[in-house]
């Protein structure tokens, strides 16, 4: 399923994310279903923890990693609505929630993405909506208030 | 002189021919006035009392239309029977009868012909082609070589009311006829053993692919998973009759009118990670592939795949509310490829229109909706033409053609097009065209040079260039392990 490239970019994904000091998260391998994910806990400023979970798809890196918030789940926005209800929410810049119900966070969308992106820098997007989240609960404005619409990098 | 008398039948034919064909003859027609008939006179003589018939008035006669190539195939049943049936498609009110079999899309009224050799079959059926043994090949449509090397010339007629009304027939040979068009620029047979594959079958794929049978190419791929809508037929090359189908299958028959030899293979599945295996095997048997989507995920997906099967592919788009639009050719490991676009003009490669409903969602949020944009089939069809003729010479390529004076002027991996000076764009400001020599305007390409990255994490050397800026020893790294 997995070419020897795709293989080795995982290894490099990896390292990458313990040189640049992200070493709270890692890519994992799955030897029962030989697939590949990358996760790891996320602490806010305000001293709380989330978990962010990267299931790599087939296609990876030409196709888009999904990243979820798996741990605060249900994650719930000011009044106590669930994010996930929302469905695709500009205002809280998530995507299709997870069928465990778990937050899609926004990253790239798929008309941005490309394979010179690397996770590490998917997990910096997670650290911010993160924030983002943590000025939500604290002010009831949008998420969206804090965080621009990501823009293209190269 | 009567009517029964067959020179002046003769005559008639040939006068009318003359006529129909706006060229002047030997003979022309006459009413005379005295018989109260048509006549055939010849030119120069004046009969008495006569009204000279012209063009105009001799505009009412049908014509009708059989396959050269199936009367060969069937010509064995021909000779062993009194007479063959076939169909035929008839328009306008009988205007004119074509055969079902020339083309894959017949029209809606549907008339049977019996086809005679000499022998006339009674009771007189309402089309009738007789087929009349000459010696020698005429200049005529209406003569066909049988498979014996026999020759005939064919006839036709309509009963009507009890009278046999003559019809003009040609017997059609299809690719003699398509290739005289071609060739002294494209040689009859040089493109027949090329393979084309086309993903994405809008207005601009959909276009690309009828020009590319027009050339003579007989060999398609088609992958798109949409039917045609309504909203699509104002720039789609398929017509509001055709809507709900698979525009696989709407643009598979318009090849087939274009070219009924092609061999079209269609796939109406969509481009996705899932679906490389499925793909892979079609990029391989492909000498060019050529890419119409406006989704980035597609175009890098098909990208990879190019490059790991060194099959050269062009890309097209229009940007939106197309307003201008790109081609970017991608000749693997020796050109920039789509991934090396990205990175070196992002702005350019995200410029896209947003054509269908599918494109708007795939970027909209359900709290921010995104809309269709409009864009005109008259701004894509540069951006086609331009696509096409990128792909035909890399279809070209290894066999000698007047086009390859071409290539100096193809020579650079993308190129641009500009239908307006759209506000909002870099392009705004830009001179009239007629004011213009040097700067940019619209209606011109512009082929633009830039670098392929040769860390490039589609074509380049990637994980080896990123892996040494970082320190990293790739051969070293474990991943490790989760349950």
């Amino acid at each position: 399923m997995w070419t020897s490239t795709q293989r080795t970019r995982l290894a490099l994904e990896h390292q990458l994310l313990q040189v640049h000091e992200f070493t709270q998260f890692s890519v994992y391998h799955h030897a029962a279903g030989d697939t590949y994910s990358a996760s790891g806990y996320a602490s806010s400023n305000a001293g709380y923890k989330y978990h962010l979970y990267i299931p790599i798809p087939a296609g990876f890196p030409t196709q888009r990693p999904e990243m979820y918030v798996t741990e605060p789940n249900p994650l719930l926005m000011t009044g106590g609505v669930q994010i996930n209800s929302l469905g695709v929410s500009h205002r809280m810049h998530a995507l299709t929630p997870h069928a465990c119900g778990w937050v899609q966070i926004c990253h790239w969308r798929d008309n941005r993405w490309h394979s010179g992106i690397y996770l590490h820098q998917v997990f910096l997007k997670g650290l911010i909506w993160i924030e983002a989240y943590e000025q939500h609960i604290s002010t009831g404005r949008d998420l969206a208030d804090f965080v621009r619409t990501m823009a293209e990098t190269a | 002189m009567t009517m029964n008398d067959p020179q002046q039948q003769q005559m008639i034919r040939d006068a009318m021919k003359a006529i129909a064909e706006r060229r002047p003859g030997r003979t022309k027609l006459v009413y005379d006035k005295t018989k109260k008939t048509i006549v055939a006179v010849a030119e120069g003589s004046e009969p008495p009392r006569a009204l000279n018939i012209t063009a105009d008035d001799a505009d009412m006669f049908g014509v009708i239309t059989l396959s050269g190539q199936w009367l060969r195939q069937e010509w064995h049943r021909l000779n062993g029977s009194a007479s063959i049936a076939a169909r035929f498609t008839s328009w306008d009110n009988g205007d004119a009868y074509t055969h079902y079999e020339l083309g894959p899309q017949g029209g809606p009224t549907i008339s049977e012909c019996t086809i005679a050799l000499e022998r006339a079959s009674e009771p007189a059926p309402r089309l009738r082609i007789v087929l009349t043994k000459v010696n020698a090949v005429g200049r005529a449509g209406n003569t066909f070589v049988a498979t014996d090397g026999s020759i005939f010339v064919a006839t036709a007629y309509e009963h009507q009311d009890g009278r046999d009304i003559p019809l003009d027939v040609t017997i059609a040979e299809v690719q003699p006829a398509l290739s005289a068009r071609r060739a002294g620029i494209l040689e009859t047979s040089v493109l027949s053993d090329r393979s084309a594959l086309f993903i994405g079958l809008g207005t601009g794929g959909g276009y690309a692919t009828i020009e590319l049978a027009k050339c003579g190419v007989r060999r398609f791929a088609l992958v798109d998973p949409d039917r045609l809508s309504v909203g699509n037929v104002v720039r789609h090359p398929g017509g509001i009759s055709q809507v709900g189908r698979l525009k696989v299958h709407v643009i598979r028959d318009l090849i087939l009118e274009k070219n009924p030899d092609a061999q079209v293979d269609v796939y109406p599945f969509a481009i996705a990670a899932e679906n490389m295996d499925a793909i892979r095997p079609l990029v391989r048997a492909a000498n060019v592939v050529i890419c119409g989507t406006d989704n980035r995920p597609s175009k890098l997906l098909i990208n990879q795949l190019c490059i790991e099967e060194n099959v050269v592919a062009v890309y097209g788009g229009a940007f939106r509310r197309a307003y201008g639009g790109q081609v970017l050719r991608v000749q693997p490991r020796v050109s920039p490829c789509q991934q090396c676009f990205v990175s070196a003009m992002p702005e350019q490669a995200a410029d896209v229109e947003i054509s269908s409903p599918d494109e708007a969602e795939a970027i909209a949020y359900s709290d921010r909706p995104v809309a269709v944009e409009p864009g005109l089939s008259l701004d894509v069809l540069p951006i086609a033409n331009f696509l096409t003729k990128l792909a035909l010479l890399e279809l070209l390529d290894g066999k000698p053609t007047s086009l390859d004076v071409l290539r100096r002027d193809y020579s650079a991996p993308w190129y641009l097009w500009l239908n307006r000076p759209e506000s909002g764009t870099p392009y705004s400001g830009m001179p009239p065209l007629s004011d213009s020599s040097d700067e940019m305007t619209i209606n011109r390409w512009y082929g633009v040079g830039f670098e392929r990255d040769t860390a490039c994490p589609a074509c380049g050397d990637f994980l080896n260039v990123t892996a040494a800026a970082h320190g990293i020893d790739l051969d070293s790294v474990v991943i490790p392990s989760k349950v």
